[in-house]
C-alpha cells in the first residue's frame, strides 16, 4: 500500500495543480490573500512557456499568424504541461499539436517538426564526420560480404521524415517577417533530412526512398538491407543492380554532407 | 552530516551575466572590464554545440560562475538525477568559481513549473532542503551557494522566518549563500518585514556573492512587486546593497542580473560601475 504523501509533498502537488489549472480549488488553508500571489506564479508559468514556444517556432508563427499561433501554444501547454528540467523541451510534440489543430494543412505540422528538429540539434554532441576520402580509403578492399554487412552510424540526433511540401522553399520564404510565403505541395511525399553542419543545424529535401533508407539505417539496417529495401520484394537481378546503385548514391550523399560519423563492416 | 566539501574561498570582484546578445563582445579583441561572468547553468548543460564552445572560450578569458534555476532543492520528491549528472559534467568541464541555485522548488514528480516557487518555512521543508543539498554537494564534490528567492505569498504553516530558514540550512549543510539584495527588497515589500531585520538575521560570513537586479513595481491593481530582471536597479535597492556590503566581511563578489530587455553591454557596465563606486566608498569611509 502506498503511504500517504508527506505534508510538503501534498502542499507542492496542490500548488502545482493550482498553477496548471486556473479552475483548481485554492490549496488548503489559502484565502484571498494568497490569490494575488498565486496569480503571479500562474502568470510566470504561462509567459515562460509561451515565450519558449515563440522562440522555438518562429517560422511556424509567421506562417499561421499570431492569433492562430497563440491558440496553438495555449492548446499545447494545456495538453502537455512540462515535466523536463529544461524549458526548451516544452516544444516537444508541438508538431503533433499543430497536426491536430490544422488537419487540412499538413505543412504547418511539417514546419513545426522541422523547427523542433533544428533546435534539438543545437546542443547535440560534437561528432567528427567520416570524410568521403577516409571512407573510400577504408572500403577500397571491401569484398561483397563486407559491403552487404556494412553498418553506418549517423550523427546522434540527425533525423528525417517524409513530408508533403517543399520545406526548403517554405523555410526560406519565412526568414523575414512579412515576406510572401512560398508554399509548394508535392504530388507524392518527399524526404527531409536534418543534421548539423559544424555548429549549424541544417536540412535538405531528398527523395522519399532516401528518407526511408536513412530511417532504416538509424534502426540498424545494414547496407545489404538497404539494397533489399530499395529493390522491394521479388526483385530480379536488374532491379537489385539498380537498387545497389541507388544505395551507393545515398551513401555518397550522407558522406558528402558529413552525416556519417562511423561505420563497421 | 559532516561537511566534507572544501570551503569556498571568498572572491571579490564585479561581474555580469553572460547573455547571447553580448557573446561577440565577450569574445572580441577588447577585454570586457568584468572580474567574472555568471551563466544560467541549464543553458549550457548540453552535450555539445555552439553555446558550450562559446562558454569555454569565455572561460579561457574570465572566471565563470554557474547559476542554476532548475535544481529544485525544495522538492519533497528529491533531486532530478539527470539534471544533477549534467550539472556535474558542466562543472567538471568549466571549472567555475562556484555553482549556485535557489532556495525554492520548481517541480513535482509529474510536472515542472519552470518558475522559482516558494517553500513553506517549516522544519519538514528544512529537512527536505538539507537532504537535497547534501546529495547535490556530495554528487558535485563541492559546496554550493543558494540564493534567497523573491516570493509573492507565504504559507499558513510557516514556523520560522526566511532568514532563520537560510541560517539553519547553511549551518546544517555547510552550503554558502548568494544574497540577492533585490529579492530581499521585493520580499520585504510584499510580506511587510524590515529588510534590515532580514540582513542582520543571516549568517553573513556564509555570503560569497551578491545579486543586484531590477523589478516590476506594484500597481493599484496588482499590489505585489515582481522580480523581473528586466530593468535597472532602483535606488532603495542600491541603498540596501551599501548596507549589506558594510555588514558582510569582504571580499565578496557582486553581479548585475539582467534576463529580459537586454540593453547594450555599455549600459550594464555603467550600472556595474555604480556597484564598484558603492563598494569603493565603503573602503574609504
Amino acid at each position: 500500500m502506498t503511504p500517504p504523501p508527506s505534508p510538503l509533498a501534498k502542499r507542492q502537488a496542490d500548488f502545482m495543480k493550482a498553477i496548471l489549472d486556473e479552475d483548481a480549488p485554492l490549496p488548503e488553508g489559502w484565502g484571498n490573500s494568497h490569490t494575488m500571489g498565486l496569480s503571479v506564479y500562474r502568470g510566470n508559468y504561462r509567459s515562460a512557456l509561451m515565450g519558449a514556444l515563440q522562440e522555438t517556432f518562429e517560422r511556424t508563427a509567421r506562417y499561421i499568424g499570431e492569433d492562430a499561433f497563440r491558440t496553438a501554444r495555449i492548446n499545447h501547454v494545456i495538453a502537455n504541461p512540462p515535466s523536463h528540467w529544461t524549458i526548451d523541451a516544452a516544444g516537444e510534440g508541438f508538431d503533433r499539436t499543430c497536426a491536430e489543430l490544422f488537419p487540412n494543412n499538413a505543412e504547418v505540422a511539417e514546419l513545426a517538426w522541422l523547427e523542433w528538429a533544428m533546435l534539438d540539434l543545437v546542443g547535440a554532441p560534437d561528432e567528427e564526420a567520416v570524410s568521403p576520402q577516409a571512407f573510400a580509403q577504408a572500403s577500397a578492399q571491401f569484398g561483397d560480404a563486407q559491403w552487404l554487412g556494412l553498418g553506418l552510424t549517423f550523427q546522434t540526433r540527425a533525423t528525417g521524415r517524409l513530408v508533403t511540401h517543399d520545406l526548403t522553399a517554405l523555410w526560406q520564404s519565412l526568414g523575414e517577417p512579412g515576406a510572401d510565403r512560398d508554399l509548394r505541395g508535392y504530388e507524392e511525399p518527399q524526404g527531409c533530412l536534418v543534421w548539423r553542419e559544424g555548429e549549424r543545424p541544417t536540412f535538405i529535401m531528398v527523395e522519399a526512398d532516401t528518407a526511408r533508407a536513412f530511417d532504416a539505417v538509424q534502426k540498424g539496417a545494414r547496407y545489404g538491407d538497404l539494397i533489399s529495401l530499395i529493390a522491394g520484394d521479388g526483385a530480379d537481378e536488374a532491379a537489385i543492380g539498380d537498387a545497389a546503385q541507388k544505395a551507393g548514391a545515398m551513401l555518397g550523399l550522407w558522406l558528402s554532407e558529413g552525416i556519417v560519423t562511423g561505420f563497421s563492416a | 552530516m559532516a561537511h566534507s566539501n572544501p570551503s569556498i574561498t571568498p572572491f571579490g570582484g564585479f561581474g555580469l551575466g553572460l547573455r547571447a546578445a553580448h557573446y561577440d563582445q565577450f569574445l572580441g579583441d577588447d577585454p570586457v572590464p568584468v572580474d567574472f561572468v555568471e551563466v544560467i547553468s541549464e543553458n549550457y548543460m548540453s552535450e555539445g554545440g555552439r553555446p558550450l564552445r562559446i562558454l569555454e572560450e569565455v572561460r579561457a578569458r574570465v572566471p565563470v560562475i554557474l547559476h542554476g534555476v532548475s535544481m529544485s532543492i525544495g522538492s519533497a520528491g528529491g533531486l532530478d538525477g539527470d539534471h544533477l549528472a549534467r550539472l556535474k559534467a558542466l562543472a567538471d568541464r568549466i571549472e567555475p568559481l562556484w555553482v549556485s541555485d535557489h532556495l525554492c522548488w520548481t517541480r513535482t514528480s509529474a510536472h515542472n513549473s519552470h518558475d522559482l516557487l516558494p517553500l513553506p518555512l517549516t522544519q519538514e521543508a528544512l529537512g527536505a532542503v538539507c537532504d537535497n543539498i547534501d546529495r547535490a554537494q556530495e554528487a558535485l564534490g563541492r559546496a554550493m551557494l543558494f540564493e534567497n528567492p523573491s516570493s509573492y505569498l507565504t504559507f499558513p504553516e510557516d514556523e520560522m522566518s526566511e532568514w532563520e530558514f537560510l541560517s539553519a540550512m547553511a549551518q546544517r549543510t555547510g552550503c554558502y549563500l548568494l544574497l540577492d539584495v533585490n529579492n530581499i527588497y521585493v520580499a520585504s515589500q510584499n510580506h511587510g518585514f524590515a529588510a534590515e531585520t532580514y540582513l542582520s538575521g543571516l549568517p553573513l560570513d556564509r555570503v560569497r556573492q551578491i545579486h543586484l537586479a531590477g523589478h516590476d513595481p506594484a500597481t493599484e491593481d496588482r499590489p505585489v512587486i515582481i522580480d523581473t530582471h528586466d530593468r535597472a536597479v532602483i535606488d532603495p535597492v542600491w541603498d540596501l546593497y551599501a548596507e549589506a556590503m558594510a555588514l558582510i566581511e569582504q571580499p565578496v563578489a557582486t553581479m548585475i542580473e539582467r534576463d529580459e530587455n537586454i540593453p547594450p553591454l555599455s549600459d550594464l557596465l555603467t550600472e556595474l560601475n555604480r556597484a564598484r563606486d558603492a563598494a569603493g566608498a565603503l573602503e574609504l569611509a
